[in-house]
């Protein structure tokens, strides 16, 4: 047992901070896509004979943590986990060869589309038809406009298909995050079959476990810098001639968010330390993971807003692209009562397997 | 980062376990029952711990132990708090009180009063508190009057737990400065419980006849060889002492063993596949990661070298917190049936979640309030200024 980071992970949080820190929160700043490649942070999962850096989540996990300090828009997570993955465990020889160096390279983006309208979350079976013919409709898709490639999930498995023609259609939503999440209609799209049918809804469990851990330390770097901008703001902001975080009242706001955070941080190290030991036995880590930080991360932000006083509700203040990015965190990759049920068996509950 | 004990490691915890469940016999509940049992047991159970070499393992093997690591420390905290410390009070000896005296302590102090804890053989209590100097223990009034070769001791300590088991030893915060400011007139005397003018009177709690004490001193002669570190300068001593403390405990354990428990009594009840129960049992259990987790953090850190700060009072939030809420999620899964003590035939689980859940009712008070915890990660962790 040892929480602390080893030298080369250090190494790696260190810098992937820095260039966070270099590419502050100005959206419309350059693209840090291909600083981001040209570090090997899309090919963490991939294996280095398919091009990628050989990593881990626990990499993912560090990399991601920084990024939600700017926080950085990027397709790492959709397309390094989302769509890396699948391909990755299911794909045949030939379909690793033609994709994962891509996708390592950043050449290629690629997402995974999975959400239906009806869906509660991404645990409930999807209606699509698996057919080398798609047709039918996606929400929320991460990183659908200007994907190369979607894994879609379908009724009968997972297919692979590339955006081509007009069969693929997209169009971006709008969200509170502002993340380019695209609804995606399939009109006789050409699909092969990623995988057979009988092993596809383990593999995919395992792949939206990976995203959900590194979504969650995105959130934790989100609500760091939160609890950052709190400080900051209860040390600068005086009223009754004091400053407010004289004030236990707020000061104690704040001592919470750092308990919040500080939970998230190792649940989310434990959970991805846990996913590159054994996924299949990961379950517990993860759900219990997901589950506490939807509620965590929820109070971290309430907390803020309320150090804030008006000025985190006015979009001149940073706190606001944070919040939004943390809500898009709690209601993607599974339900706090989905992961919970989850937990529930994983602990021994019940007769049901 | 590695989130697993090692072979070496766990093949220890399971040496442990084993002899733990041989040993601890069906009717242990933990000290603050009626049950004349409970100190005679724990006395036996720290000899036989200590004649394994178990008691002390972590202490530096000049004073009797083996040097264990903070790891191999942190197993036997599971393991003990798990059953509900049949180390008794002993625990305190071995987790702060040894420490500090090999720490503050003259040679001739380690010699007489480490060997007896080593031995398992001395019970020790901690007279911290006053009716008027809780929250704000440094405004104590204590009086420890300076005579040259000792001191006469003159006041009250509250809520002092295990003085009636009865205790042989008290580490005593007392004032023998009244004119320093009052973080520097404190001195931590070590103080014989059979020297005549102390009085012990226990206060009856909703646990229990024997949970806390009051003890009265009046004229009470301790020689100044039993002065600890300097005089005029306990309040280092006691800060040292508290940071020992907070990370000295495994609530997180027990609060995992309750949950485990409460698992098997849904399964048995044939409400393992209620939604709501597994719901609010999930919950428990993901709480209980984040506290071991932060728990752990602190060791860690001890393992590195460097001593936790408020990353112990982070530790402590989660646990006290996570013991309440565990407490009153057992209740509620009981229903009606959770009024019921242990002496009624009909409590399920004999009692167990009710005993829990009222032990665990000062959980956040005892030991530096969970307030008092808050501002300490908001001042020394946050930055953040001190109210004026």
């Amino acid at each position: 047992m040892n929480l602390e980071l080893s030298a080369e992970q250090r190494l790696l949080a260190e810098t992937a901070r820095a260039f966070v820190d270099r590419h502050g929160t100005d959206a419309s700043a350059v693209d840090p896509w291909p600083t981001m490649v040209g570090a090997g942070w899309s090919g963490l999962l991939i294996p280095e004979d398919q091009g990628g850096a050989g990593g881990g989540m626990v990499d993912v996990a560090l990399v991601c943590e920084a990024l939600g300090r700017g926080p950085v828009s990027s397709p790492l997570i959709a397309s390094g986990v989302l769509a890396a993955l699948p391909v990755l465990w299911l794909g045949s020889a030939e379909q690793r060869e033609r994709w994962l160096p891509g996708l390592a390279a950043g050449a290629t983006v690629g997402t995974l589309a999975l959400l239906e309208p009806g869906m509660r979350d991404e645990w409930d079976a999807p209606r699509i038809a698996g057919a080398a013919s798609l047709s039918g409709k996606k929400v929320l898709v991460p990183w659908a406009v200007g994907a190369d490639v979607m894994v879609v999930v379908t009724a009968d498995g997972l297919r692979l298909l590339e955006v081509a023609d007009e069969t693929v259609r997209v169009d971006a939503h709008d969200t509170l995050d502002g993340e380019p999440t695209g609804l995606v209609m399939f009109d006789g799209a050409t699909a092969e079959p990623l995988g057979g049918t009988a092993d596809a809804k383990d593999v995919l469990d395992r792949v939206l476990d990976h995203a959900a851990i590194a979504e969650l330390a995105f959130a934790v770097g989100a609500a760091e810098r939160a609890l950052d901008l709190s400080v900051q703001h209860a040390k600068d902001r005086t009223q009754f001639g004091r400053p407010i975080g004289s004030f236990q009242a707020v000061a104690h706001r704040c001592a919470d968010m750092r308990a919040d955070v500080d939970a998230c941080r190792y649940l989310a190290y434990q959970a991805a330390w846990a996913l590159d030991r054994d996924p299949a036995t990961a379950v517990l880590a993860v759900t219990a993971a997901k589950s506490y930080a939807n509620d965590a991360i929820r109070r971290v932000f309430l907390n803020a807003h309320q150090v804030h006083g008006a000025i985190g509700f006015s979009t001149e203040h940073d706190l606001h692209t944070f919040t939004r990015r943390a809500k898009a965190f709690e209601l993607t990759h599974g339900s706090t009562a989905r992961h919970r049920d989850r937990l529930a068996t994983a602990m021994g509950l019940g007769t049901r397997r | 980062m590695d989130f697993a004990f090692t072979a070496e490691e766990e093949a220890f915890r399971a040496d442990l376990r084993a002899f733990l469940d041989a040993e601890v016999p069906d009717w242990w509940r933990g000290m603050f029952v009626d049950d004349e049992r409970t100190m005679p047991f724990t006395r036996e159970l720290c000899r036989m711990l200590a004649g394994r070499g178990w008691l002390t393992m972590a202490w530096p093997p000049e004073h009797g132990g083996a040097g264990a690591s903070v790891w191999m420390q942190a197993i036997v905290r599971e393991e003990m708090w798990a059953r509900e410390e049949p180390r008794g009070p002993q625990y305190m000896n071995l987790n702060y009180i040894g420490p500090l005296v090999m720490r503050f302590g003259t040679p001739e102090q380690q010699a007489r009063f480490l060997p007896p804890m080593a031995q398992g053989e001395v019970i020790w209590t901690q007279g911290f508190s006053e009716p008027d100097a809780g929250s704000d223990l440094a405004s104590l009034i204590t009086r420890a009057e300076d005579r040259g070769d000792h001191f006469i001791v003159n006041g009250q300590k509250i809520w002092t737990s295990y003085a009636d088991a009865p205790a042989d030893w008290c580490l005593l915060l007392t004032r023998t400065n009244r004119d320093a400011p009052k973080h520097h007139g404190i001195s931590v005397l070590l103080v014989d419980m059979t020297t005549p003018g102390i009085t012990v009177r226990p206060i009856d709690t909703m646990a229990g006849p024997h949970e806390f004490n009051e003890v009265f001193l009046d004229d009470v002669r301790v020689p100044r060889e039993c002065l600890l570190g300097e005089q005029d300068h306990g309040w280092d001593v006691i800060v040292a002492g508290l940071t020992f403390e907070r990370v000295g405990i495994a609530r997180y354990a027990r609060a995992g063993r309750v949950i485990e428990v409460l698992v098997e009594y849904a399964n048995a009840t044939g409400r393992g596949d209620d939604p709501a129960v597994r719901d609010r049992l999930a919950d428990m259990r993901a709480r209980y990661e984040a506290a071991r987790l932060l728990n752990y953090r602190a060791v860690s850190m001890q393992a590195a070298g460097v001593v936790p700060t408020i990353e112990a009072s982070v530790a402590r939030m989660h646990n006290t917190q996570l013991e309440q809420q565990v407490g009153h999620v057992g209740l509620e899964l009981l229903g009606p049936l959770g009024r019921l003590r242990s002496k009624d035939p009909l409590a399920p689980l004999e009692g167990e979640i009710h005993r829990y859940w009222t032990r665990n009712i000062p959980t956040t008070v005892a030991a530096g309030t969970l307030e008092i915890q808050k501002n300490i990660v908001a001042q020394r962790g946050l930055g953040l200024p001190r109210a004026p």
